[in-house]
């Protein structure tokens, strides 16, 4: 087992180096001029010429790559093109709102996954028009759930949920980013609940598709756990049919649950890209998205950089949680 | 039944390791269409007419795609234009048609670039094996552990905003799950009686592959590429949605949706509709693909 994770957790290294080499490329090779979305585009061959040194543009790439790896590791990711603010700063915010909400997200994806499993294998013309409403529901676009779910729980239901941003009441100076928390830690519960209201529709919406996938499979997984040989020695031995559940199809079922999960999970992170833009929500994917409208690149690589990081450390340790309840997967 | 990238490679790679040793050596269609229920063939005679309609829609409509052609943020139903019309007075409907025209020419051209480009390594790679096989499957290993979605994105950035920079994005993240299924196929394709008696008889390198294992993978790609769309489709969406893609007037669907998000409190048909429209093409093509798996897998072809 120690083996396992040790030979994950050196990929995992080699990804994370050979993504930050794709990404700082991607910046170079692109056809987005730094300079020009530092300076404006009507500044002099002059002020060119030292933005360009300001900015260590004209050093050799291999150079350029160094100063932007040890940035990484050092903390120091530079400045936006488009806002001179120190990227640092701005990830500080942006970073604990978008976990916050992947947080709250994946919470809502299994507790949906596993309410809705149990409508999944009902039988008749019920069973299939579930079936078909769930089949529509991971096919609709994240964008439209979030729409719909701000039509109807805000502008329908005459503003029952919040639907932008993360608070009524702003922000604690000294807080650790995740309103939540910050509530419960001054002790005020209308500003926690505040928060938790805040963050019901956009963790609705980026849950629901994941939701339905991980119902589907749950069902199919206990369906076949409960048909499975093994199970119908234990009934024949005299064990009552929830403790066969508990006992030994929970334990089988669970392992395409949570590797489900984690491809979700990993399929979160983008779609919270889209949500955070439909919502206000001052995260990652807001301040992706507004780089790319202005095409500060600076922006965009480090943003793409971290999200890649979350999603490439998030599927190692489900790789590794999951070779830890099912053993087949270290040997093969 | 998620729908990305990696989860086409999850379930094909699962449907090759149930169908065991019989390689799909005939075209499913005949088989698969038998193996349908009503419900599927339903699904898959309303996307033909769907796809028809986005074809042919954009031509037929009285409405240009790009000139306002009303009053602004018309009501669907108003008279004339019955989706409505969008801030600027163009015809929705019209716009519609042709923005799932541009999403259904973009989706097949990543899903036939990826295809045949990773169909290509997963075959010289399967097929040579060695040093080389070791190198193109740790450069697809690599790709594969990056998140698609978020490369896709920072190559599109980095290309300028564009329909043409998204497609090139998505393309570069997606061919590996072609080439990793490919190989595996091309591998157990190898030890098949047909290639050894060709090998027997003196058929060796590039003839014995166009021959005699290219033809047996064929049909895999084939089915996997068909499964693949519907997750293609709603990868262009979300990177159109957030501006990488061709800005307004071209009628591009995630666009017109995020463009549509200013109007949409008190006019929800101009965001709304068209992501219903990309919804209507994801299910349905997606729809199909799960048809076809689950016919192919119950006539065994």
């Amino acid at each position: 087992m120690a083996a396992f994770a040790l030979r994950r957790l050196g990929a995992l290294l080699v990804v994370l180096f050979f993504l930050t080499i794709t990404v700082f490329v991607l910046g170079k090779v692109g056809d987005a001029d730094p300079v020009r979305t530092y300076i404006g585009v009507n500044a002099t061959p002059a002020q060119v010429a030292a933005a360009r040194v300001e900015l260590g543009l004209d050093d050799p790439v291999p150079v350029q790559f160094w100063h932007f790896a040890t940035g990484l590791v050092t903390g120091d990711l530079g400045i936006s093109l488009s806002t001179k603010r120190p990227i640092a700063d701005d990830l500080s915010t942006a970073l604990p709102a978008t976990l916050e909400l992947a947080g709250a997200a994946i919470v809502l994806t299994v507790i949906i996954g596993v309410l809705l499993s149990a409508l999944y294998s009902r039988p008749g013309r019920v069973g299939a028009a579930l079936r078909l409403v769930f089949f529509s529901l991971a096919s609709a676009p994240t964008f439209l759930i979030a729409m719909v779910s701000v039509l109807v729980f805000y502008r329908w239901a005459g503003g029952l949920l919040p639907a932008a941003g993360r608070s009524s009441y702003g922000p604690y100076p000294d807080g650790t980013g995740f309103y939540v928390l910050d509530g419960l830690l001054h002790g005020s519960p209308q500003y926690a609940w505040d928060a938790v209201r805040h963050l019901v529709l956009p963790a609705l919406a980026a849950s629901i598709g994941a939701g339905v996938a991980l119902a589907r499979v749950l069902a199919d997984g206990m369906t076949s756990a409960m048909a499975s040989p093994w199970a119908r020695t234990a009934r024949s031995l005299g064990e009552r049919e929830g403790t066969i559940l508990r006992r030994h199809a929970l334990r089988n079922a669970s392992s395409p649950g949570l590797s489900l999960l984690a491809v979700q999970a990993g399929f979160m992170v983008s779609s919270l890209v889209v949500i955070e833009q439909v919502f206000s929500w001052k995260g990652l994917g807001s301040y992706l998205s507004t780089a790319i409208g202005v095409g500060d690149f600076t922006v965009i690589a480090t943003v793409c950089l971290v999200l890649g990081t979350v999603y490439v450390v998030l599927n190692t340790v489900t790789d590794i949680v999951l070779a830890a309840v099912d053993p087949r997967i270290r040997l093969s | 039944m998620p729908f990305s990238r990696k989860a086409t490679l999850e379930r094909r790679t699962a449907d090759l390791a149930a169908t065991g040793d019989e390689p799909a050596a005939t075209s499913p269609k005949d088989g698969a269409w038998a193996g349908m229920g009503r419900a599927e063939r339903a699904a898959l005679i309303a996307g033909s007419l769907v796809v028809l309609a986005a074809l042919v829609g954009p031509a037929l409509s009285p409405y240009s795609v790009i000139i306002p052609s009303g009053a602004p943020l018309l009501a669907p139903g108003s008279a004339g234009h019955l989706f409505g019309t969008d801030a600027l007075g163009m015809d929705l409907g019209t716009r519609l048609l042709a923005g799932m025209q541009r999403s259904l020419g973009a989706a097949l051209a990543v899903t036939l670039v990826a295809a045949v480009l990773g169909s290509f390594i997963g075959v010289v790679a399967g097929f040579f094996g060695g040093v080389l096989d070791t190198v193109l499957m740790r450069v697809t290993d690599l790709f594969l552990a990056f998140p698609a979605t978020i490369i896709a994105m920072a190559l599109a950035a980095a290309l300028g905003q564009s329909l043409g920079s998204a497609i090139v994005g998505i393309t570069v993240v997606w061919w590996p799950l072609y080439a990793r299924l490919v190989r595996g196929e091309v591998r157990r394709v190898a030890t098949l009686p047909h290639v050894l008696a060709a090998r027997v008889s003196g058929v060796r390198g590039w003839r014995l592959l166009a021959r005699h294992v290219v033809p047996a993978v064929t049909p895999t790609i084939a089915v996997t590429a068909s499964l693949d769309i519907g997750a293609v489709i709603m990868t262009l969406a979300a990177l159109s949605f957030i501006g990488l893609g061709t800005p307004a007037p071209a009628p591009e669907l995630g666009r017109m949706a995020s463009d549509g998000m200013k109007y949409f409190l008190n006019s929800w048909w101009v965001a709304v509709l068209p992501s219903l429209a990309i919804g209507l093409l994801a299910f349905l093509f997606n729809y199909a693909g799960d048809a076809l798996r689950a016919a192919l897998r119950r006539t065994g072809v």
